[in-house]
């Protein structure tokens, strides 16, 4: 069970590397190039598309503590038309975050996701 | 289009699965962790809810760039909700109004300032000589500084000599204000936030907490994770966000929970959970005759109250109802909070009384962790209207024009002849526009609020709009209000103007002007101000130079008052995160709790007044609160064969009132881009409702087509609608029938019918 749930996260993760090596990052706006955000229909939310194409990233979202309180996707990745985020960056965070202690020994360059997942926001393993 | 849709599902996925386990798959785009931007902060409230929260306003380059929230503010403790996450982004918005405007020939032309406040003047000045001062009115905001307020005030009750003087607190508070009158004896919470973190118990009724006051919200949730004894008790007729952390859920039918309340009062005293010595000392019971009850008679009026006769009444089980009221007997301390749920009713003020008579007889209120705590929707309705007086029965530091003593302090300070100051109350808001559509008030000057959207039963009033005077000074265009305006003025927003906000916990807080208004919009107080003097009334007006002129005026009002502000001079408010009135001098600390010790009124009691007792209510004869023996009215309009719907109306987290805000965000239009009803799956299956269709939702005042969300939200004939969007504008639904006291309209309830469109 455990090795077949490893599995999928390294297949997972071979995946996003096979296509993410493929963006690149503009250095300090975050935004994709080469790569957006397909059309988007304006009468659905974020949420709603992709409780139905990424059911299991909405769930790991909404059982996180910014899930319970109810923040959208948009808060990291944008809105996806007038700004778009594939991969956040610390700027979000800071708006609430600036008191929060870091652990200053895991090395010089932090950021918030070196310690937290994206989505459940817990630790790394 | 390089992409198509089912690719980037792939693709996200994958991304998202990366990030789930924290791989850093993208180069560079990255700055350091508090990195120094080169960015001056400024210390600032938020201009939303009415919790208060503190914010850092970056500015660079003459310009705000991003908000934060302020960690050193204990309210929020630099944690934002996400209205005030983007705040920074609605200063920028396209819809900004940066210049006058006079509608010519039913068009709006670019004019000047000297234009447009002489053009004012001269047709306000020409009503009042024609028809009398009555036949002008104001119509303020919760969203307004208190310095705005109380320059409309002034301008309006003082110098034109009308009460007719009102503002939208009305619509959300009003019913709060009459439960502490007539409940405690003086407005606004004896309490403070403070009693969250202390607090065993929370009662929420007609409060989604979740969504309308998230930084509370997350303070409960952290504060019941630390200690799991905390019990949460919900009385509200929907499941919301707010249920994430409930205990115990009664859903009664929309309109009907008195019952339960009463009945709650009743398992607490059969029970033994009543604080007996405590009743004795500190409270009298009245009747709704206000005549004196006793203790026994009480206890007979409230025998019909039966957990059985409430369910009835209200359709929750009654075992339910028994457990909520062991709940909140046996815990050792209890919160209750609440917000429209509970105020939009026209029996809003009786329904604030039983939810304080539940802490007036097991005296739990006063302590560290107990408190009968109303929140509130805007961030200067306690400040501004409430104290400030700006409603048409008010004055400013909790006075009232019907009090001879009051006209003439407050005439003195604003250097108007007493007789200007009218005996009479003026005209609440329903009354107000009811006589703007008669022709009774000819002149209107409407100022950061949008009635057309947000009054009840809007569509009623839309006549006397177009057909009067109507005069909007607003810092966005077009609204739904603008559209009616005979003249709009461009309003200083948010950090475009310094002033101050009292939040739900009477604390005040001052906002700096950190950039330059945009375009060429001015402050209200000072459109307030050169508007006076153009209207002929030089010398009351032309004294204020700066805003702290007009709050260091304020503060002589609040001096000697229950609200004794005297203490938060500008100097103070700069320094600190705010101050808890009463703060009767500048080495005073504010007040965390009032009525008993270290409330400052409370301690210079004479001794033999108090006789020993620990908590006196000032403000009542003999400090003494009262239990309210209330009837159990439902609402105006019950469901019938005809419409068989409760309609209720609310909230989402990410939009806020009328949306002129929220609505320029684009991350806050995509998270909700439309209004929706909520319909209970088996009452949808019932009628051949799929979710996503298209159907008219119609009470007796209107007809609206609108998306339907097939969800498990609203009970079984229970229907929802978030209220925020003009293009689907509940309030063509809503009913303007309100409570005789407050006069707050039943926004909350009223009978609808649904059908396929």
């Amino acid at each position: 069970m455990m090795n077949n749930k490893l599995g999928k996260i390294l297949l997972a993760l071979a995946l996003g590397v096979f296509v993410l090596s493929a963006w690149q990052i503009q250095a300090g706006d975050g935004k994709a190039q080469g790569q957006k955000h397909p059309e988007l229909d304006y009468s659905i939310s974020c949420t709603e598309c992709h409780e139905e194409v990424t059911p299991e990233i909405v769930a790991e979202w909404k059982s996180s503590k910014h899930g319970m309180m109810n923040f959208g996707c948009y808060m990291c990745h944008g809105d996806g038309q007038v700004e778009f985020k594939a991969k956040p960056d610390t700027e979000g965070c800071l708006s609430c975050h600036t008191g929060s202690p870091v652990d200053a020994s895991k090395g010089g360059n932090l950021q918030c996701f070196t310690c937290h997942q994206g989505h459940t926001l817990k630790f790394h393993q | 289009m390089g992409v198509t849709r089912r690719e980037f599902i792939k693709t996200s996925a994958a991304a998202a699965a990366a990030a789930s386990i924290g791989t850093a798959l993208l180069p560079g785009g990255i700055k350091p962790l508090f990195a120094d931007s080169g960015m001056q902060w400024h210390k600032s409230v938020c201009r939303f809810c009415g919790v208060g929260c503190g914010v850092m306003v970056g500015v660079k380059n003459g310009k705000v760039v991003a908000v934060r929230g302020d960690k050193f503010n204990t309210i929020n403790k630099g944690h934002l909700c996400i209205k005030g996450f983007y705040l920074h982004k609605v200063i920028y918005s396209k819809t900004r109004l940066t210049h006058p405007m006079i509608k010519k020939n039913g068009k709006f032309e670019k004019v000047s300032w000297d234009e447009a406040l002489d053009y004012v003047a001269k047709k306000f000045n020409e009503i009042r000589k024609q028809h009398g001062p009555d036949a002008l009115a104001f119509y303020g905001s919760g969203q307004a500084e208190t310095e705005e307020t109380y320059m409309a005030n002034k301008l309006f009750k003082g110098c034109i000599g009308t009460n007719n003087m009102e503002g939208n607190p009305r619509l959300c508070m009003a019913s709060a204000v009459g439960g502490y009158l007539t409940s405690l004896g003086l407005d606004e919470p004896s309490g403070t936030y403070d009693d969250i973190e202390k607090a065993e118990l929370f009662l929420l009724i007609g409060s989604n907490t979740a969504e309308a006051h998230p930084i509370l919200f997350e303070r409960i949730v952290r504060h019941k994770a630390k200690n799991p004894n905390v019990k949460i008790v919900i009385i509200d007729p929907r499941t919301t966000p707010t249920d994430q952390v409930a205990d115990l859920h009664l859903f009664p039918k929309p309109g009907w929970d008195l019952a339960i309340l009463h009945a709650m009062a009743r398992i607490i005293i059969k029970e033994g959970y009543a604080d007996e010595q405590f009743i004795k000392d500190n409270v009298v019971i009245k009747g709704n005759d206000k005549k004196n009850m006793t203790f026994e008679q009480y206890k007979q009026f409230l025998e019909k109250y039966t957990p059985e006769y409430a369910s009835k009444i209200s359709g929750v089980p009654a075992e339910d109802i028994v457990k909520a009221a062991r709940l909140f007997g046996q815990a050792k301390t209890a919160m209750s909070m609440w917000t429209m749920g509970i105020n939009q009713r026209t029996r809003g003020v009786w329904a604030n009384n039983l939810i304080t008579n539940l802490h007036l007889l097991t005296g739990k209120i006063g302590k560290p962790g107990s408190d009968t705590f109303s929140l509130t929707g805007q961030p200067n309705a306690c400040g501004g209207v409430r104290e400030g007086g700006g409603l048409c029965h008010l004055l400013p530091g909790h006075r009232k024009v019907a009090n001879a003593k009051h006209r003439e302090e407050v005439a003195k300070v604003w250097g108007v002849p007493v007789k200007n100051i009218q005996p009479k109350p003026g005209k609440h808001t329903i009354a107000m526009f009811t006589a703007l559509n008669e022709g009774k008030i000819k002149g209107i000057y409407i100022m950061c609020t949008n009635p057309a959207q947000s009054l009840p039963n809007a569509s009623k009033y839309w006549k006397g709009l177009k057909e009067q005077f109507v005069v909007v000074a607003e810092s966005f265009f077009p609204t739904a209000t603008t559209q009616y305006a005979d003249v709009v003025l461009p309003a200083a927003f948010w950090a475009e103007k310094e002033g101050v906000y009292g939040c739900t916990e009477r604390r005040s807080q001052y906002m700096p002007k950190v950039i330059e208004p945009m375009g060429e919009a001015r402050w209200d107080a000072f459109i307030l101000r050169d508007l006076g003097i153009r209207m002929g009334f030089k010398k009351e007006f032309e004294k204020y130079q700066t805003a702290e002129d007009i709050w260091n005026e304020y503060l002589t009002l609040t001096k000697g008052r229950d609200m004794d502000l005297s203490g938060a001079t500008y100097r103070r408010l700069k320094e600190v995160r705010g101050l808890r009135w009463p703060v009767p001098s500048e080495d005073h600390p504010g007040t965390y709790k009032r009525y008993v010790k270290g409330d400052p009124i409370f301690d210079e009691l004479p001794a033999e007044k108090k006789k020993g007792r620990w908590i006196y209510f000032y403000g009542k004869p003999e400090g003494k609160a009262v239990i309210w023996a209330r009837p159990d009215k439902g609402p105006e309009e019950p469901t019938d064969d005809q419409y068989p719907f409760a309609l209720t109306t609310g909230r989402v987290l990410e939009h806020w009132h009328t949306n002129t805000m929220t609505g320029t965000v684009p991350e806050l239009n995509r998270a909700v881009p439309k209004a929706y009803v909520e319909i209970n799956p088996e009452d949808a299956k019932a009628l051949g409702i799929a979710n996503k269709d298209q159907v008219i939702v119609e009470t007796r005042r209107g007809k609206l087509k609108i998306e339907a969300r097939v969800i498990n939200r609203p009970e079984k004939g229970t229907l929802f609608i978030p209220w925020h969007w003009e293009e689907w504008m509940a309030n063509v639904l809503t009913i303007d029938a309100f409570d005789p006291g407050s006069k707050e309209p039943e926004y909350k309830v009223c009978a609808a019918r649904i059908k396929k469109a």
